[in-house]
């Protein structure tokens, strides 16, 4: 062994040392605020529903879907976000257009059925989510006063591939989409206690 | 008195407005229902699906994989020098981490989670990042870069794809091998602080973004989906790939920049003999990558595939009885 070996052989050892102290450094004062399970959700009180998840998100089918609420639906006959309530009307006074362009909010009768009048039934609405591309038009026409807002857009945990960004974060606007810790339902009661970026 | 009179008149105004607001909407109201109807036993209100996000033990297991992959191919790459060992291992890499995780929790992105984690401290970042991002680089310090050789799924990918290996002028080469830093400099910049600048009446003004998501060439052939410059950018690196070894991980990987320093202090590394001491130089063309200089491995620039143990003369299995035959058919340059 020459002596020029030896002083390499300090000097590898040396920045080991350093470069193990670091990374233990750094790792530890990160692990300390690091959180377990961060995921992204929308924050249904600053969504307006602008049509950006549907084209931001990296999958080809974004992973926002809406959803429907059932305990806020009115189960309304005439739906304002199955309804497009401005096309024309048929004889029956049922308006012709529909909101969602995939089709994927699906309408069905329940409840005691009155055969005679079709204004006295109620009617729910469930979201296709093979269909639905996330678009929000359904939800922005459910929002109040016209609608109760049950409708509301979610990133579904199934689908989304949890990117270190999120591009419909970057994208999005009203800064609706936010970093929750607990895991599962999106934010609801207060919009306030919610922790995020 | 005339306090008290006025507070009575603004409660009557306010009764007044409200009974206005009512007889406008009550419209609206017979219409729409606020609240959901009383089916009574007709019908039950369905309970909306909230598919829950990943469990905590597949997020354990994501930082496990990584783990046994550094471990495999410090063991293939170090111990076993087994070429077939670490192409097996990328493979699975590339379909796990690339394909079935679609390039998401990514160490080279993690550059960028660090970055505005330690910039901001309300920022959060999850313990799996820090894991992905830390591991690696120490696992270089004991092994070199055996995260580009084996476990990396952007590597894997173009590693796979090298079929007409064509020689880069040295020179080239080297100089480029600067560009990684740059794109280091500027991903960090921009993911902690974005960029703001204002020369006379030049201005740039830009927030904060991640870059190298951004720009990343290989996700979007992991998703099968993405933007336009996103593909065709991964397309082009795809086509050079197949002459040029690896041009993401030589001359752009800002994470592979930080490895490479990190590796020229190792405590082991590939040596393209089994004799630490001997490196007998007959195959300097044996590295598609540029990585043999003065006949030896360098540290920081080798990206441990292995391919330049089957030139070796001293492989083990070369010394085999069969393999006389092939040190026989060996060509010199």
């Amino acid at each position: 062994m020459s002596e020029k070996t030896t002083r390499r052989q300090f000097i590898d050892r040396s920045a080991r040392i350093i470069g193990f102290a670091g990374i233990a450094g750094a790792a530890g004062l990160l692990a300390r605020r690091a959180t377990g399970n961060a995921v992204y959700q929308v924050d249904p009180f600053k969504c307006t529903a602008c049509d950006l998840c549907r084209t931001s998100c990296v999958l080809s089918h974004s992973a926002v879907k809406a959803v429907n609420d059932f305990e806020k639906c009115g189960y309304c006959m005439l739906c304002p976000a199955y309804f497009d309530v401005m096309s024309h009307p048929d004889e029956k006074g049922i308006p012709a257009g529909k909101v969602c362009p995939q089709d994927a909010l699906k309408r069905r009768i329940v409840g005691t059925v009155d055969e005679d009048d079709p204004n006295n039934n109620y009617y729910e609405y469930v979201v296709d989510e093979a269909l639905c591309d996330g678009c929000g038009k359904c939800v922005k026409a459910c929002k109040p006063p016209a609608g109760n807002g049950s409708l509301r857009l979610e990133i579904r945990y199934s689908r989304c591939v949890e990117c270190n960004e999120c591009t419909i974060q970057t994208a999005c606007p009203d800064h609706a989409i936010v970093r929750v810790v607990t895991p599962g339902l999106p934010p609801k009661e207060s919009p306030g206690d919610v922790e995020h970026v | 008195m005339w306090s008290m009179s006025s507070i009575i008149r603004s409660r009557h105004l306010w009764l007044l407005a409200f009974v206005v607001a009512v007889l406008a909407s009550s419209a609206l109201y017979a219409q729409y229902q606020r609240q959901p109807p009383d089916f009574g036993e007709s019908y039950s209100l369905p309970t909306p699906e909230h598919p829950e996000p990943r469990a905590a033990w597949v997020r354990i297991f994501d930082i496990a994989a990584l783990v046994a992959g550094l471990a495999a191919g410090a063991w293939l790459i170090l111990k076993r020098r087994s070429r077939t060992g670490v192409v097996i291992l990328s493979i699975g890499a590339l379909a796990y981490f690339g394909f079935y995780r679609k390039g998401c929790i990514c160490p080279i992105g993690a550059i960028q989670n660090v970055t505005l984690s330690l910039v901001d401290p309300h920022y959060m970042i999850s313990l799996g990042v820090i894991a992905f991002f830390f591991l690696p680089l120490a696992a270089a310090l004991l092994f070199g870069r055996i995260f580009c050789g084996g476990v990396c799924p952007i590597g894997a990918v173009q590693d796979l794809v090298l079929l007409w290996p064509k020689k880069v002028p040295q020179k080239l080469d080297r100089a480029l091998a600067w560009l990684p830093y740059v794109y280091l400099g500027l991903a960090v910049l921009f993911a902690g602080w974005g960029l703001h600048l204002k020369i006379g009446d030049w201005q740039i003004e830009a927030g904060r973004r991640f870059l190298i998501c951004e720009w990343d060439p290989f996700i979007g052939i992991f998703r099968i989906s993405g933007s336009f410059h996103m593909l065709a950018i991964g397309a082009g690196f795809i086509l050079a790939g197949m002459f040029i070894g690896r041009p993401y991980c030589r001359w752009l990987c800002p994470y592979g920049g930080i490895l490479s320093i990190l590796s020229r202090f190792a405590w082991k590394n590939v040596h393209i003999t089994p004799n630490q001491d001997r490196d007998c130089g007959l195959f300097p063309e044996a590295c598609p990558y540029g990585a043999i200089r003065d006949r030896r491995a360098d540290r920081g620039s080798c990206l441990s595939c292995a391919r330049c143990y089957e030139y070796c003369l001293g492989q083990p299995e070369l010394r085999s009885p069969g393999g006389s035959d092939r040190l026989v058919q060996v060509k010199l340059p």
